[in-house]
């Protein structure tokens, strides 16, 4: 049953480890978001969120975004960078640079007021400083991602990992777990590496930086890392791992209207 | 079904090339004196020719580990390792294309280092294969400006394949057959470059990926009538194409340039993904690579020299920065893709701080892509799907707004 006659639009972000929904009105406020595994076994997982959310929502477009886009079926297809700068555009219309860190890729994007993709940089083919990353090490180390930010916060430690290769981190990994090294070093440790990684990428000193991505909500002290790296102002968008998503159902609806090409 | 008649007819043209592959047969690289070869009575086979079919034909990662296996690094070049180790399998795209039962045997194998050096320690290997005797030459690298001095060095190397060739054959070189073969390559090349620049016409009736399908005679039959008479006609067509503004990729809104080595077995996957986007690679520097202006049968030797001393991929960046300049003039377009191929080192360009530095000479947008010519190990349809439609639609957003 739908809520009431006005009109909606869906953004789906098939990222590499979830999928982001997220719905919108006419004004652009999120009146639904919801995150489900990408390739989970169960894949009714996803027709079910669907069907919840055209039960609820007369949805008149419906954009679809990250890789998994070319798979969706949609009236809309648009990258994952133009949906950051869209979604994050609509929360801070200023100039600004966003740094998107996703399960396989961290993204740098110069954005205008009105989300005009001005510049944008990608890591090379590698997950490096991605959350593939984080999750691999993770496990080697034996930590829970949940509790890292707060065991990070603990250290002083200024060690690092070197390997810019997941597999020879993990070895690293494994050296420092035989002299003793605490959790707390190796969590800090871990993040440190990540933000080796994204303050060697191109960003403009004169632009306030926005972090978005899944990466981010889940590890926040990367944000007090960056912040203190970065001669910006640094913050988080609110609902980081949403932001895409957002996007990408602000993007189908301004595609209303216009000749929408199905892909 | 090829979009151009030219695509049709060259078919024909190949299986000619490769059924007539007989002694006395030399190898040459593909920027090298191929002429010198010719007029000495030679046909000339291009290893590189096959390093781009064995990528082409996807075959290329079925070969590579085995040349792996042999030694040869995987960060080397993979037209190398690809050719390397397709031998070293005894298997050739040619027996299925051409019913070719192998390579051709080599009677004299001629290199030119002019594009880098990995082709002096391939050809040297196939010599040592074959027994049979290896030519180098060995210019002066990254040039700036190229000097009466750098050409004369060259001209005395290419008297050592002459005499080279000479001794193969038994014959003497004769200066009227070379100074003709010079000036059907220089008839060649010329149209060439006219069939290439139809491209900037706008719409534009050639695309990158046309080109790199059409540029097979002027690498592999460089210096005969066949060539010449194959590019008079792609040229009639494509005028005639673009006297009705007939556009290679319907509702062309955004035209592209492309720097760096092709990526073989990904042509029809990006070709594709650029007409989806209705973006147009109208120009690069690859296939502008086998344009020799300087060719002149009058003075054959040191103008060959200065022709092939003078390619892109030999210059110094100063050079290689107003030669993409002028390209992105010439063919009017928005943004230039830098090919990073990995295991090409010497033919990308995008690592010395290139891309910034036209970026602020134009103004115009560029973007560096991951991947390779032949080893599709370091190429993510993914992320350059991701990247080229970004960049696509930053243009078109940057149109707009002017």
């Amino acid at each position: 049953m739908t809520l009431d006659r006005k009109t909606y639009y869906l953004g789906a972000d098939l990222g590499s480890s979830f999928t982001k929904f997220v719905v919108v009105d006419d004004a652009g406020d999120m009146h639904f978001q919801r995150t489900i595994p990408t390739l989970s076994r169960n894949r009714e997982l996803q027709s079910l969120t669907l069907a919840e959310i055209h039960e609820r929502f007369p949805v008149a477009a419906t954009c679809a975004t990250g890789y998994g886009r070319q798979k969706f079926e949609c009236d809309l297809r648009k990258t994952e960078l133009i949906c950051a700068s869209a979604g994050v555009s609509h929360l801070h219309p200023v100039e600004k640079s966003i740094i998107d860190i996703g399960g396989e890729d961290i993204k740098i994007i110069e954005s205008g007021p009105g989300g005009e993709v001005r510049h944008f940089y990608m890591n090379d083919k590698c997950s490096a400083g991605t959350g593939a990353f984080i999750t691999e090490i993770a496990e080697r180390a034996e930590l829970e991602i949940g509790e890292m930010s707060e065991l990070a916060r603990a250290s002083q430690s200024s060690r690092v990992i070197n390997s810019f290769c997941t597999v020879f981190a993990k070895t690293e990994i494994l050296g420092w777990k035989f002299d003793n090294v605490s959790i707390e070093d190796i969590s800090r440790g871990i993040y440190l590496s990540i933000v080796k990684r994204i303050i060697k990428l191109p960003l403009r000193s004169d632009l306030p930086v926005f972090l978005c991505g899944g990466v981010i909500a889940f590890h926040p002290y990367l944000h007090d890392l960056l912040a203190g790296e970065l001669r910006a102002e640094v913050q988080v968008v609110a609902h980081p791992q949403y932001a895409v998503a957002l996007g990408a159902a602000l993007l189908a609806h301004r595609s209303v209207g216009k000749s929408v090409a199905k892909n | 079904m090829p979009r151009l008649n030219a695509q049709t007819k060259l078919k024909s043209i190949l299986r000619d090339y490769y059924e007539n592959l007989e002694a006395p047969l030399a190898w040459c690289t593909s920027a090298g004196p191929a002429e010198i070869l010719r007029a000495l009575g030679f046909e000339v086979y291009f290893p590189e020719n096959h390093g781009a079919l064995l990528g082409a034909s996807r075959t290329a990662l079925k070969y590579i580990p085995r040349a792996h296996q042999a030694g040869y690094a995987g960060e080397i070049c993979s037209y190398l390792t690809a050719d390397i180790g397709a031998w070293l399998m005894q298997e050739t795209p040619l027996t299925a294309a051409y019913g070719l039962p192998s390579i051709p045997r080599p009677d004299l194998i001629v290199f030119n280092t002019n594009q880098c050096r990995e082709v002096a320690e391939w050809f040297n290997f196939f010599g040592d294969e074959f027994n049979c005797p290896v030519v180098g030459v060995f210019p002066p690298r990254h040039l700036e400006e190229v000097s009466r001095t750098d050409i004369d060095q060259v001209v005395a190397q290419f008297r050592k394949v002459i005499a080279a060739g000479e001794e193969v054959t038994g014959k003497t070189l004769d200066p009227e057959r070379l100074k003709e073969t010079l000036r059907l390559s220089l008839e060649g090349t010329t149209l060439w470059k006219k069939v290439l620049e139809t491209a900037r016409n706008v719409p534009s009736p050639l695309t990158f990926f046309d080109g790199t399908i059409l540029m097979a005679p002027v690498v592999v039959l460089r210096g005969t009538q066949v060539c010449v008479d194959f590019y008079h006609e792609a040229l009639a067509e494509l005028e005639k194409l673009a006297a009705r503004n007939a556009a290679a990729v319907p509702g062309e809104q955004v035209r592209l340039y492309w720097e760096g080595m092709p990526i073989w077995g990904r042509l029809r996957f990006m070709a594709e993904l650029f007409a989806e986007q209705q973006a147009c690679v109208v120009a690069s520097t690859y296939c502008n690579s086998w344009v020799f202006d300087d060719f002149d049968p009058d003075d054959p030797l040191p103008s060959m020299a200065a022709a092939y001393t003078k390619i892109f991929i030999n210059r110094g960046e100063m050079t290689k920065l107003e030669y993409l300049r002028r390209m992105v003039e010439e063919y009017r377009v928005d943004g230039v893709i830098f090919h990073d191929s990995k295991t090409c080192f010497n033919n990308t360009n995008s690592r010395f701080g290139l891309p910034r530095k036209l970026q602020e000479a134009t103004g115009i947008e560029t973007l560096s892509i991951d991947g390779d010519l032949n080893d599709l190990r370091f190429f993510s349809d993914g992320q350059t799907r991701t990247r080229l439609e970004t960049f696509i639609e930053q243009l078109t957003m940057k149109s707009m707004s002017m």
